[in-house]
């Protein structure tokens, strides 16, 4: 019944003082229960990207490269946040040579028992672009993206560590990413290999 | 016996602190507004929204009527709003947002004719800081900007009246962009700080009109000490229309001092408070807006009575030369029906103006709009509630009102006039002089487990009647709100909403109705928390069912949006 009431007053004092979204860091139980970071890894990652669709007709398919950090959240799942570059060339008849890509990721891997080694990945992602063309003309084909733009979407993954080697491991993954585009939305495949250093 | 007050105890908590509305992260402090559908709440942009809850009664918004609460809201033209925030964030941190509406094209521009493209959608970004405690003393930092409910009337439209891109990031000409720094001193006796900085607004006038308003500095200190709470603004607010080649300044000094009831005072029958807000202004050149005799003296008188456990009444009186205003309730739980937690009351809201400390007049191509009707408003309202908890982990209530206003504050038209894509008014804010009257009825239902699960159902109707229909907003009239959290493993939080509104309508700000129709709405936020770190990543999607709509006349559209934050703590 304490604990009841404990649990029902923090979730009353935590509504009432809505202004400190921090508020759970002073919650002993929440800190005895957070194994967040015992393991941190960094990783390189590259690949390649292939656009999925209508999207075909659009741009051409494209390396990239990128790097991430890995963190335990929970004991089978990871936290992962990933920055990647690409440079996609248009597919189709424009002045634009290619278009700068940042990808920025943040999401979990789940390390499910069934299927191990392979691991189940997914977040939110945002690419920012920008056309590499000095010729601001909107009325052409990719005009707005010789200025900045920006969309989210989702992403899905599937990762196969190969090779493990002290703190080094190396893997495959394939990435499905689908972005929130008008008029239709973007869906694209990529599939890399990471070179992940595990720090502690 | 005192376990049955005990269970009741937990009851009562159990139900309190399960939410009527998901955790749904806000775009930006003081937009909780986007998410709610418990009534009416229509969004123009940031700086402007109708917010009216069903069962409040009467047919304002509730950012339109002052109460002590808002000292330290921003006063947008006749509104009080939390909406740019000059709250100090009260924990140490550093933070940082960003999202976007959604809907660029990216690569589907390469398919798409440059006819048939979508309009550009438009990003949000916040960043800040606030140190820890070095010797009581702090500093803090805060930029932000909400580009959303903004492009449809940037390019071409806005853009022409004022120089630059009237922001601090970007070429979107965003409703308000905001930068202030400062430092604070706190300890057990005081808490006080002095924060400057400069911001871009644009505010919505009873004319229908979007004014920019530079505020450069704007300076803004605060101490609260022992009982007291006092607050003292300076603005520098500059105005143009580049268009007509006009230009004006306004200098303001605004605050506020309040005693307020203190601990022993707060345990007695008999609580008071007091306090005053003030405005001095000093015109030049021209201004768009006017405060009679350049100033406004606002003393107030807080008063709460419980005379016995079971009863309480809250009053609040301000007067002054020009206005005044009375905001009063009365509560009264049922002895004998405690078992079920039924109250009943009654409140009332009478005065001449719903906000005394705004401007008294707007300037309109030659036409001097009255913001002040004569007479005054009255707002009565009885209500019943009821709310039990069936089990340990269900819970219910009801609220049934009937309220009855007459002198309602409304907006006599004289003329509309078309401008690209707005329209605007001439005329007079005035009065409705005959009974509006209302009904209201609210069902919830809740549901939870621990702090893991949180679970609301609840709808509400309302039906308006008098002689009297074309009021400025003709509320919804029904909404339907399913809303949840789930928190595992004390870590990721899921909150989610689902609701529909039924249609409202704008009858006032132009000629033929405007009717927003009814939709259902969407919104998550998952989140990440790192409780031993302090730390905590959101990402938060909102509007994602709700089509894209123009909730107010001369608004910009409500589009689907996403939006992610990192806070860490220090």
């Amino acid at each position: 019944m304490k604990k009841l009431i404990t649990i029902l007053a923090i979730s009353l004092v935590s509504l009432l003082h809505a202004e400190d979204p921090l508020q759970f860091r002073n919650d002993s139980a929440a800190v005895a229960n957070d194994i967040s970071f015992s393991h941190f890894a960094v990783f390189l990652e590259g690949g390649e990207i292939y656009p999925i669709g209508d999207l075909m007709d659009a741009v051409k398919n494209a390396l990239y490269g990128g790097i991430g950090i890995r963190y335990t959240y929970w004991d089978n799942v990871d936290g992962v946040v990933m920055f990647q570059y690409t440079y996609f060339k248009p597919n189709v008849n424009t002045d634009i040579d290619g278009v700068h890509q940042f990808m920025g990721r943040v999401g979990a891997d789940w390390k499910w028992k069934p299927i191990h080694p392979v691991v189940l990945g997914g977040g939110f992602t945002c690419s920012w672009t920008h056309a590499d063309s000095d010729d601001k003309n909107w009325g052409k084909p990719g005009g707005t993206l010789t200025d900045n733009e920006t969309e989210f979407g989702w992403y899905a993954r599937i990762s196969l560590p190969v090779f493990k080697y002290k703190e080094y491991s190396l893997g495959f993954n394939v990435m499905w990413e689908h972005l929130w585009t008008l008029p239709e939305s973007s869906n694209m495949l990529s599939a890399g290999i990471t070179l992940e250093r595990s720090i502690w | 016996m005192i376990s049955s007050l005990k269970k009741r105890f937990v009851s009562i908590l159990a139900i309190s602190a399960c939410s009527v509305f998901a955790s749904i992260d806000a775009e930006m402090e003081g937009m909780e507004v986007v998410s709610r559908d418990d009534g009416t709440f229509l969004i123009g942009s940031p700086t402007f929204y109708f917010d009216r809850a069903l069962g409040a009664g009467g047919i304002h918004s509730e950012s339109e009527l002052w109460t002590p609460r808002k000292l330290r809201y921003r006063l947008l033209f006749n509104r009080m709003s939390v909406l740019p925030s000059w709250n100090p964030i009260e924990a140490p941190s550093i933070w940082m947002k960003t999202g976007n509406e959604l809907g660029d094209l990216i690569y589907q521009d390469f398919l798409t004719d440059a006819k048939e493209r979508p309009a550009n959608r438009t990003p949000i970004l916040e960043g800040g800081f606030r140190t820890p405690l070095f010797h009581g003393l702090w500093a803090t930092f805060r930029l932000f900007q909400d580009d959303f409910n903004c492009f449809r009337s940037s390019y071409g439209v806005r853009e022409r009246q004022v120089d630059g891109f009237f922001s601090f990031f970007g070429e979107n000409w965003p409703m308000f962009s905001s930068a202030y720094g400062g430092l604070g001193f706190t300890n057990d006796f005081i808490d006080v700080s002095v924060l400057a900085g400069m911001e871009y607004m644009w505010i919505f006038t009873e004319s229908s009109r979007w004014i920019p308003i530079q505020y450069k500095p704007r300076v803004e200190a605060r101490a609260d000490f022992g009982n007291f709470s006092t607050t003292l603004v300076y603005e520098n607010a500059q105005y143009q229309n580049k268009q007509k080649k006009e230009t004006g300044e306004r200098t303001e000094v605004n605050g506020s001092i309040i005693y307020k009831c203190g601990e022993s005072c707060r345990r007695g029958m008999l609580q008071l408070s007091a306090g005053f807000a003030f405005r001095f202004v000093g015109d030049e050149g021209t201004v768009y807006t006017g405060l009679a005799s350049d100033r406004v003296l606002w003393p107030f008188l807080e008063m709460n009575v419980r005379p016995q456990e079971h009863l309480k009444f809250d009053v609040m009186f301000g007067i002054n030369n020009r206005d005044w205003l009375v905001q009063d309730s009365v509560e009264y739980n049922i002895p004998v029906l405690e078992k079920m937690n039924v109250s009943i009351g009654a409140k009332n809201i009478s005065g001449t103006r719903l906000n005394p400390i705004a401007d008294t007049h707007e300037f309109f191509d030659g036409d001097t709009i009255s913001l002040t009707a004569s007479g005054h408003m009255d707002l009565l309202q009885g209500f019943v509630r009821f709310e039990d908890s069936l089990t340990n982990f269900l819970g219910f209530g009801l609220r049934g009102s009937f309220w009855a206003e007459y002198g309602a504050e409304t907006f006599d038209v004289d003329e509309y006039v078309d401008e690209k894509i707005y329209t605007f008014r001439h005329g007079d804010v005035a009065r409705i002089n005959s009974w509006i009257k209302g009904v209201t009825g609210e069902f919830w239902l809740k549901l939870w487990l621990k702090d893991l699960f949180n679970f609301t159902a609840l709808t509400g109707f309302e039906r308006i009647d008098g002689s009297e229909k074309r009021f400025e907003v003709n509320p919804a009239e029904f909404f339907v709100a399913f809303n949840a959290d789930w928190l595992i493993k004390k870590m990721f939080r899921i909150s989610h909403s689902i609701r529909y509104r039924s249609d409202a309508q704008w009858n006032l700000r132009s000629r033929d109705p405007f009717v927003v129709k009814g939709d259902w709405f969407w919104d998550a936020t998952f989140e990440q928390r790192f409780p031993k770190w302090g730390l905590s990543l959101t990402g938060t999607i909102i509007q994602a069912l709700g089509k894209d709509a123009i909730e107010t006349p001369n608004g910009e559209f409500s589009r689907l949006r996403f939006f992610c934050t990192a806070k860490k703590a220090f």
